[in-house]
């Protein structure tokens, strides 16, 4: 990977070949356990096609890359994201991490030590690191493809220490990877942020998304704001703030378990203003997604 | 007995009347681990090894089990903990060991999120789906309900709820309830009664490890009904990388033949929760369920128990415990 190029899931392309990315969506979102609920039935002729819909959609109307940024556990899909890029001629980006604490399983929570000490930034950092450099695990199977992007998340209440062990671990996995790191944030995005700094990540490295009022401090900081509402993305990218501005639906492909709006990848080309697009759509989400020297 | 009520015990394999269970190990694993450690590689086996690692301990399982006809495995494997039903369905037909799975889980602390936002009504129809339907597209069906206390020694919101719909689902399909450990019994006693599930459906779970002591009310629990398991059986310090639950050899030989000197047999189950071949964990080196023939019934043998009891506490007892008893 040199320093301009991007993990998609059927391999590294030239940033400038992503075209408008949506840049932090959820393709396949299953919260975790729920792909044993008795009454859910993962039909996955139906997920594909539903995807690929989405997906065509998208590259109708100008699309070219989707990145799903939901982590190794709770959904992700590689080799049905390959053979629905392939299906498709969208690129997609597939990450790395986990979400906040209570989406992980006790094997990082109460591991069979005694104590059952949570895991340590260390350890985290190397398991989300070899996503990169060896490949996304399918799990007890094979590794495939390489992950472009760390994704993690902080409990909606306020970070845990698990939490911050956690971020720490993507922030180092980011930085020794070349990858960037996308924060769902918590209460206090600013405090946050700080956290991943402090592992020597540039702020640029860093899409924040969930930052309440902190858009203009996070801007400030150097990290991208990630916005879901379009209005508010394009008032704060004409306030000065453009190059940090990126845009998401908010929503997934296809949720189990859980809700969450229907995400339109087609729908977030024309919403944003013909002046904007390139640099929201396409500039910024390549500036994010090109990979840094390690 | 009518047509529609004939004694069964749910195998993956399909039901098998009790008296074909023969030598039961009640608590055993195919292979256990924590959720989530399926992304770590770092435990990863290939199918080859995996097949290499646990069918020769079953074959020798079946070796030993000879004398009392059929050979029976329970896994205590929860919901999340890397149970593979189609797996274990390849393994008992291609061994003849019989295999029962699990519903439920092994603690609050092992259920993913999804079921730790799950209503106690939820859990109830997962169980007894699992029980009565199937576990995921195997047609397999749990023969037992798994539930236990989470890390800490003590009973935490979660647990109880999955201890409430484990309950219900036993009444209501007749499985036994297993409990991983037995410390913190008083919430799970009061609400098996509040739940009217009589507590000899209810096997209390590796009341003889080494970490559970001076915590676990073994003698109070078979008091109110319920079944004691000795089911870590060679857990042992001596071994050379003992786990940190493990236990002096004599010390629990003498805690079970105490059980057995005072008339107490029947509160009593047996095991050695052994791994065949585990997941995201090291596993003990040196243990299996072997063990149990090994040295467990020397021992046993050697302190004048005789062959009957030993047949009562891995035979009869056993069949009677597993035995779909549904109570409306």
């Amino acid at each position: 990977m040199t320093a301009t190029t991007v993990n998609t899931v059927l391999g590294p392309v030239s940033g400038a070949e992503l075209g408008i990315v949506a840049v932090r969506e959820t393709l396949l979102s299953v919260l975790p356990g729920a792909q044993y609920g008795y009454d859910i039935d993962i039909d996955r002729a139906r997920v594909f096609r539903a995807i690929a819909e989405k997906l065509n959609a998208f590259r109708a109307a100008g699309g070219g890359t989707v990145v799903d940024a939901g982590g190794m556990f709770a959904g992700r899909d590689v080799p049905l994201y390959e053979a629905v890029s392939r299906a498709t001629g969208v690129h997609i980006v597939a990450s790395s991490g986990q979400m906040e604490e209570g989406m992980l399983g006790g094997y990082f929570l109460t591991p069979q030590t005694n104590p059952p000490t949570p895991w340590p930034t260390a350890k985290f950092a190397a398991l989300y690191a070899a996503e990169v450099t060896e490949g996304m695990v399918v799990p007890r199977v094979e590794r495939r493809g390489a992950a472009g992007l760390i994704s993690t998340a902080t409990t909606p209440d306020g970070m845990t220490a698990t939490d911050e062990s956690q971020l720490r671990g993507c922030a180092r996995a980011a930085l020794d990877t070349g990858v960037a790191l996308a924060l769902r944030a918590g209460n206090d995005p600013m405090a946050e942020l700080a956290v991943a700094v402090e592992e020597q990540l540039a702020a640029d490295r860093v899409a924040v998304s969930n930052v309440g009022e902190s858009a203009a401090d996070i801007a400030a900081a150097g990290a991208f704001v990630v916005f879901t509402d379009v209005h508010a993305a394009v008032a704060f990218a004409y306030d000065g703030n453009a190059t940090r501005t990126l845009l998401a639906t908010g929503g997934a492909a296809l949720t189990f378990g859980h809700e969450a709006a229907p995400a339109s990848y087609a729908g977030l080309i024309e919403a944003v203003p013909a002046e904007l697009r390139h640099q929201l759509l396409v500039a910024n989400p390549a500036a994010l997604l090109a990979a840094k020297e390690a | 007995m009518t047509a529609a009520h004939i004694d069964r015990v749910n195998t993956v394999l399909g039901p098998i009347a009790p008296e074909e269970l023969g030598f039961v190990a009640i608590h055993e694993h195919i292979g256990y681990g924590m959720p989530g450690s399926e992304l770590d590689t770092q435990w990863w086996k290939t199918p080859e090894q995996r097949y290499e690692e646990t069918v020769p301990k079953l074959r020798t399982f079946h070796e030993n089990t000879l004398p009392w006809g059929g050979a029976t495995f329970v896994d205590a494997t929860g919901i999340c903990n890397g149970r593979d039903i189609d797996y274990y369905q390849s393994l008992s037909a291609k061994t003849g060991v019989h295999i029962v799975a699990s519903t439920g889980f092994v603690g609050g602390d092992t259920a993913l999120a999804f079921f730790e936002r799950a209503s106690v009504d939820y859990l109830y129809r997962q169980f007894v789906h699992e029980i009565t339907v199937g576990i995921g597209r195997t047609g397999g069906k749990a023969g037992i309900i798994k539930v236990g206390v989470s890390r800490g020694f003590k009973m935490k919101e979660l647990d109880l709820r999955i201890y409430r719909a484990a309950a219900r689902a036993a009444l209501e399909t007749g499985v036994p309830i297993f409990t991983h450990l037995a410390v913190d019994a008083e919430p799970a006693v009061e609400i098996f009664a509040e739940e009217g599930l009589p507590l000899h459906r209810v096997l209390f779970g590796h009341a003889d490890d080494g970490v559970s002591q001076g915590k676990v009310r073994d003698r109070w629990i078979a008091e109110q009904g319920g079944r004691i398991g000795f089911d870590t059986f060679g857990y042992d310090l001596e071994l050379p990388d003992p786990p940190f639950w493990g236990r002096p050899r004599q010390e629990r030989l003498e805690h079970f033949l105490g059980y057995l000197r005072d008339g107490l047999t029947d509160s009593v189950l047996a095991s050695a929760d052994a791994n065949c071949s585990p997941l995201g964990w090291p596993g003990v080196k040196g243990h299996t369920i072997n063990y149990l023939f090994d040295t467990l019934f020397p021992a046993l043998r050697d302190n004048g128990v005789d062959d009957a009891t030993i047949n009562r506490i891995f035979v009869e007892l056993p069949a009677d415990f597993l035995t779909l008893q549904p109570q409306n």
